[in-house]
């Protein structure tokens, strides 16, 4: 009875909270005690992007005493369909989350509208750019924080796998939605791809095929985006031998897999999960892979101790030993790779670390514009906000 | 096999469908079961066929006590069951419907099946082609296939409900040849109808319900102002026939050509003048349906124009509903299928048939409506009786009671069918009333009584061919049956010439 | 046995504990506490505030599509088509804000703008399910799964294409509109928006209303449950069931307005959340009657919500919720059945 008065109460006095003032201070530090609310767009346990950040809460948790983690996967429209993100996110809070951790650019909107009806609960979004000064879209939250790994690098590593494999060629990138960050990723893969093929392997820059396709979001939803399965199938069909996995679950490696066994040797690289290696032995040449653990480690210190500042982040990895799970930001896991591949592999993380700069021009767009001039480096804006693919690479640059 | 029930009583609600009701029917017997509508013949066929059980009293059969669990049962154990509207399966071929029921054996011997079927069929001359699809007999031939159906399921004891309605004049002949025959074997027949003169001319003896009690049993020479007495309880004055006065056209079909679905009628000419009674006379599917709906719009013609008034105003082509605005009524035979709506009340019904003005529902003028309706159609009903709680005769007065005034034409579907004579001569002093006012009736009747009783003119049908009109008070009842047994047609167009 | 309310009431009762009896059972075999999974649920719907609100939120586009859905049903059509409907009254709501919202003009009267745009859009898709079905001989079940087929590519075609963000297609659906245009949040709540609200309860009586106590009801009722004998008495067919089409694609269009205005503030791929279906199974579950659509609406929105916590608690699928809701009314109707049989036995 009183919900019901309540409700008449609101119903009348009923006002616009667009209009309401947002704080203008960082969250309250929590103390000893933190609750950690994580919202996944995919299954927990995807083996992919979700799990990823999944297992970089869980480093929090044995790092740092006091936390504790509540959670909800697959939060995504056509799985819980009715529900929104900010929704969800409130759920977790009702359990005691005092950080929730928007684990997908696709929560982008959610996330902000989340931040700013609860201005007492940290945030992370995770691979989002508002909290960056220099960025395009900046948004200044004071409970929020934007993570992301240098991802870069290790597609490139990726690309020279790739490069280093190929028989005919050809190397298939399988998309998931179009934008800014998975335009700069497959650009990546494809600077690595390209770099492998004219300086390790001495070829003809024009006889690397580099194709992407796009299946429309971070893995299947029947009906709705393309079937990844598919797409995987398209290139091994028509003269494709390695395809690199851009979205969050395993299909290319698993089809890979099958491509070998039934005699026609293929591979792939799958994407995000470190221990997505364990998949399609014989056919999986590594995995670049996020280490979500160190940096959510800082941040919800950084919540428990009061030194909370909303930022924007892109973590390099650790140049020393880039698998090293307390220090870098993102990894490369080997898997089958030909000894000389390996090599390859290797030398060319030595080359990053010492400072090798791929995003160096002269670098055309796909449509043939100058993208950099010749010796011009690009910016960090210029490659996370990369406007197009680059020339040499074929595919949608932009969804039509 | 005998047949006695003791002390039968079955109620559905507070009413007292069967009360304490108790005879015996010797082997090989023809009893019939007579009553008005309502007066619990059929409740207590459907409990002696298993479709109901009884709240107390006992079924003998051979002077044992037996129980009736379920139809499949009851013809387990003799009793086989006749229903007015035969309970087979149109898509079928006749011997898959006949094989039906049967039990055992997972894949029946179709033709030893057969051949067992076409031995039963010639022993009571029916031609029934056992490959032939059920939808294509007539309602007198899906009888003659029931029947063979629970003979051949060992039936002893054989019910037929209002077996008569709807078949031929010589298919009912046969169909009591058949039941002597039967009777003659030692079978025990159970004859329910309303109609004296059935009764009278088949059974060895008649047993009267009356509201659910039994009030008497006769045997021949039945006395049929007694009968009558018994069964309402006081005798039903019949009407003279009084002499048609005829106005100016009210319908005019001409030349039509009709097609339906099994049946293509040919160049109709007729002129329905305000006031007079035209009966459409004929087998059942004789193209008489077809002809009556094309008269209300709801069959287009191929060939030809129907048009209305004396104005010849041209309809071809028209919906039901235009011709319904210029005075035309359509009343068809299955009521709770097509004329009434099962659920709603009647006093939702007048509210429809009334096409009320305004948005919201006026509940008191609606229910006063109903009142005056009710009470002026003499309908044993309340206002917010469902109409499929009312009886068949009480459905027809309602179907009567929504048709609005004033009206130029009716055209009714056996106005009578399945009704008792006080319901019939009720109706039909209904309608005549309307013929007074000047409304002209075109009505469809297998009863060849109602035919020329009520009738000024007869349209006799036959495999799609249509006489020319016919004046009743000249037409006799052995004249019009062969003619709608297909005889004599070729007499009648130098008749026709002299009329 | 006799028609009473009395045993009606009984057996729908009885319905309820069995369908609770199969998901127990279906909670057991998977290994879980039912118990505990139910204490959640309810907690989840009912614990706070804020849940309740989230509740209403839901129950705002199930009650409008269930009252819409009564309006066909009444007349005899299975209208399928309707999650189609939401979709396209999302669509048009979309497309009208789009096009309004630089406009500089009044926010109130772009919101409502954009809600007539929606209604427009829900009552076109449905008509177009009725001209197939009165002109074209489809069925509309047939007729108005084909339309949800349209619809739904139709939408994904405008996300992924002419309303992308720009340079960036994702399932995450168009750019959300400025705060200024969503439907005015209620005071000490992220998201209940009072005027949908309104607008839900004021629907379903309307259609109450208009069912029970209108001529125009009345002849939808006739042509519901008898078409031929309906026709017979001048009642005319087709265009009642064509009314009736559109006032559902009214409801329905307002329904996908809601959603895109009020809850998600953008256009996604799946705006109807399914609660066309949803709807549809409320109504079967009513029988039909206005009277009780509201709080079963609302029974199975708090179901929809409160089963959210059985993932972040109990580590529990969702679809338990659809699981209950399914049984429940698979069991009332095979109550029903059933006791349609009983009733039909002793008569």
């Amino acid at each position: 009875m009183r919900t019901i008065s309540k409700l008449f109460l609101l119903a009348i006095i009923a006002l616009v909270a667009g209009s309401a003032a947002f704080a203008q201070s960082a969250p309250p530090a929590t103390g000893p005690n933190l609750t950690i609310g994580l919202v996944m767009v995919g299954p927990y346990n995807d083996h992919g992007w979700s799990q990823a950040n999944y297992e970089g809460v869980q480093y929090v948790l044995a790092k740092l005493p006091g936390t504790k983690l509540v959670y909800i996967d697959k939060a995504n429209s056509a799985d819980r369909p009715g529900t929104t993100v900010s929704q969800l996110g409130e759920s977790l809070v009702a359990q005691g989350a005092k950080l929730v951790i928007f684990s997908s650019d696709d929560m982008t909107d959610e996330a902000i509208k989340f931040a700013q009806d609860h201005p007492n609960i940290f945030v992370i979004l995770t691979s989002g750019s508002q909290q960056w000064k220099e960025g395009k879209n900046y948004l200044p939250l004071p409970n929020m924080i934007n993570i992301m790994g240098k991802m870069e690098y290790m597609k490139m590593v990726a690309g020279v796998a790739a490069a280093m494999t190929t028989k005919t060629g050809k190397i298939g990138f399988l998309g998931p939605l179009i934008n800014d960050e998975t335009r700069r990723l497959a650009a990546s893969a494809y600077l690595g791809a390209r770099y492998a093929w004219v300086n390790y392997l001495k070829k003809d820059p024009s006889k690397l095929t580099f194709k992407v396709t796009w299946i429309g979001f971070w893995f299947n939803i029947p009906g709705v985006t393309s079937d990844p399965t598919q797409v995987a199938d398209d290139f091994f069909n028509s003269g494709f031998d390695v395809v690199i996995s851009g979205i969050d679950t395993t299909e290319a490696v698993a089809e890979a897999a099958k491509y070998t066994a039934q005699g026609k040797q293929v591979w792939a690289i799958p994407y995000d999960y470190a221990r997505a290696i364990d998949e399609g032995k014989g056919v999986s040449l590594g995995v670049p892979y996020f280490n979500w653990g160190p940096a959510y480690l800082n941040a919800a210190k950084a919540a428990m101790n009061g030194t909370w500042k909303n930022h924007f982040e892109w973590n390099d990895p650790d140049w020393k030993n880039i698998n090293n799970p307390d220090t870098s930001a993102v990894g490369f896991n080997k898997g089958t790779l030909s000894k000389e591949a390996s090599a390859a592999v290797d030398k060319f993380i030595g080359e990053l670390g010492k400072g090798l700069n791929l995003w160096v021009g002269p670098l055309n767009y796909q449509d043939g514009s100058v993208f950099l001039k010749k010796g011009e480096k690009a910016t960090d804006q210029q490659i996370w906000y990369l406007p197009q693919l680059l020339q040499g690479m074929e595919g949608q640059s932009v969804s039509k | 096999m005998q047949v006695e029930v003791r002390g039968i009583t079955k109620c559905f609600g507070a009413v007292r469908a069967n009360d304490d009701i108790s005879f015996t029917v010797p082997s090989a017997t023809i009893e019939g079961i007579l009553g008005e509508n309502g007066a619990g013949k059929s409740t207590l066929m459907k409990i002696l066929s298993g479709f109901y059980r009884p709240d107390s009293g006992d079924i003998l059969l051979d002077g044992k006590k037996v129980e009736i669990d379920d139809p499949a049962d009851a013809i387990r154990q003799g009793i086989g069951m006749l229903h007015q509207d035969p309970l087979d399966f149109p898509p079928l071929k006749v011997i898959d419907d006949f094989l039906l029921g049967k039990r055992g054996g997972l894949l029946p011997r179709r033709r030893a099946v057969i051949r067992e079927f076409n031995e039963l069929a010639a022993r009571f001359d029916f031609s029934i082609d056992p490959e032939s699809y059920v939808d294509t007999l007539t309602v007198g031939e899906r009888q003659q296939l029931e029947i063979l159906r629970l003979l051949w399921l060992g039936a002893r004891v054989l019910i037929l409900d209002e077996p008569t309605t709807g078949i031929s004049l010589p298919q009912k002949e046969k169909l009591f040849a058949t039941l002597k025959k039967l009777a003659a074997e030692g079978m025990t027949v159970l004859f329910v109808s309303h109609k004296l003169e059935d009764v009278e001319s088949l059974c060895n003896r008649a047993t009267v319900l009356r509201q659910g009690r039994l009030v008497g049993t006769m045997e021949p020479p039945f006395d049929t102002k007694a009968l009558v007495g018994m069964m309402f309880g006081k005798e039903v004055p019949q009407e003279p026939k009084a002499q048609p006065r005829m106005g100016g056209t009210v319908l005019h079909a001409r030349q039509v050509d009709l097609e339906g679905i099994r049946i293509q009628i040919k160049g109709v000419d007729l002129k329905v003048r305000a006031g007079e009674v035209i009966g459409l006379a004929g087998m059942e599917g004789s193209g008489q349906t077809l002809f009556l709906s094309a008269c209300a719009g709801l069959a287009q013609p191929v060939q030809g124009s129907f048009c209305l008034d004396e104005e010849e105003k041209d309809m071809t082509g028209r919906t039901y509903h235009e011709f319904r605005k210029r005075g035309v009524a359509y009343l068809p035979a299955a009521r709770l299928e097509q004329a009434l709506i099962p659920g709603l009340t009647l006093t939702e019904h007048f509210i429809l048939a009334e096409g009320m003005k305004g948005f919201f529902i006026d509940r008191k003028k609606s229910e006063e409506l109903a009142r005056r309706r009710i009470s002026l159609f003499n309908i044993k009903g309340r206002p917010d009786s469902p109409v499929e709680s009312l009886s068949g005769g009480n459905q027809q007065r309602a179907l009567l009671a929504l048709m609005r005034d004033p009206l130029k034409l009716i055209l009714v579907e056996h106005p009578t069918r399945g009704l008792d004579i006080e319901s019939t001569i009720y109706i039909w002093g209904k309608l005549k009333e309307r013929c007074a006012h000047g409304t002209a009736i075109v009505f469809i009747s297998s009863d060849l009584d109602e035919i020329l009783k009520y009738s000024d003119r007869v349209l006799v049908f036959f495999a799609g061919k249509v006489t020319p009109p016919l004046d009743a008070r000249t037409l006799s009842v052995e004249r019009l049956g062969r003619l709608i047994g297909g005889k004599d047609w070729d007499r009648l167009e130098t008749e026709a010439a002299h009329a | 046995m006799r028609d009473t309310r009395a045993n009606r009431l009984l057996f729908q009762i009885g319905a309820v504990l069995f369908a609770l009896l199969v998901t127990v059972l279906v909670l057991f075999l998977a290994g879980a506490q039912p118990f505990a999974a139910y204490k959640y649920i309810v907690l989840g719907a009912l614990g706070s505030w804020d849940v309740v609100t989230n509740v209403l939120v839901s129950w705002v586009p199930l009650l409008l599509a269930t009252s819409g859905l009564l309006v066909t049903f009444t007349v005899g059509l299975w209208n399928i088509g309707i999650e189609g409907q939401i979709t396209l009254g999302a669509v048009f709501t979309t497309w009208a804000m789009r096009l309004l919202q630089d406009s500089g003009w009044n926010p109130t009267l772009i919101l409502v703008l954009a809600l007539l745009a929606g209604i427009l859009g829900g009552t076109l898709w449905a008509l177009l399910a009725g001209v197939l079905r009165t002109f074209g001989g489809v069925n509309e079940i047939f007729g108005g799964l084909g339309l949800n087929f349209v619809a739904t590519a139709l939408n994904i075609w405008l996300i992924f294409g002419p309303w992308k963000r720009p340079g960036v297609a994702s399932m995450s659906g168009t750019l959300p509109f400025d705060r200024a245009l969503w439907m005015p949040i209620a005071a000490g709540s992220s998201r209940l928006t009072p005027a949908t609200l309104v607008m839900a309860v004021v629907g379903i009586i309307a259609v109450y209303a208009m069912i029970e106590g209108t001529y125009f009801g009345l002849r939808l009722k006739a042509v519901g449950k008898n078409p031929k004998a309906a026709y017979i008495l001048g009642i005319p067919t087709w265009q009642n069931m064509m009314a009736s089409f559109a006032i559902c694609g009214v409801f329905a269009g307002l329904a996908g307005a809601v959603q895109v205005t009020a809850v998600y503030h953008r256009l996604i791929p799946s705006i109807s959340s399914g609660y066309g279906y949803l709807g549809l199974m409320v109504a079967l579950l009513v029988g039909y009657r206005a009277s009780l659509a509201a709080p079963v609406a609302l029974f199975f929105a708090a179901l929809n919500v409160g089963s959210i916590q059985l993932p972040i608690i109990l580590k529990l699928d969702s679809s338990l919720a659809g699981v209950l809701q399914g049984t429940l009314v698979l069991f009332v109707m095979l109550g029903n059945g059933i006791r349609a049989r009983l009733i039909k036995k002793g008569t």
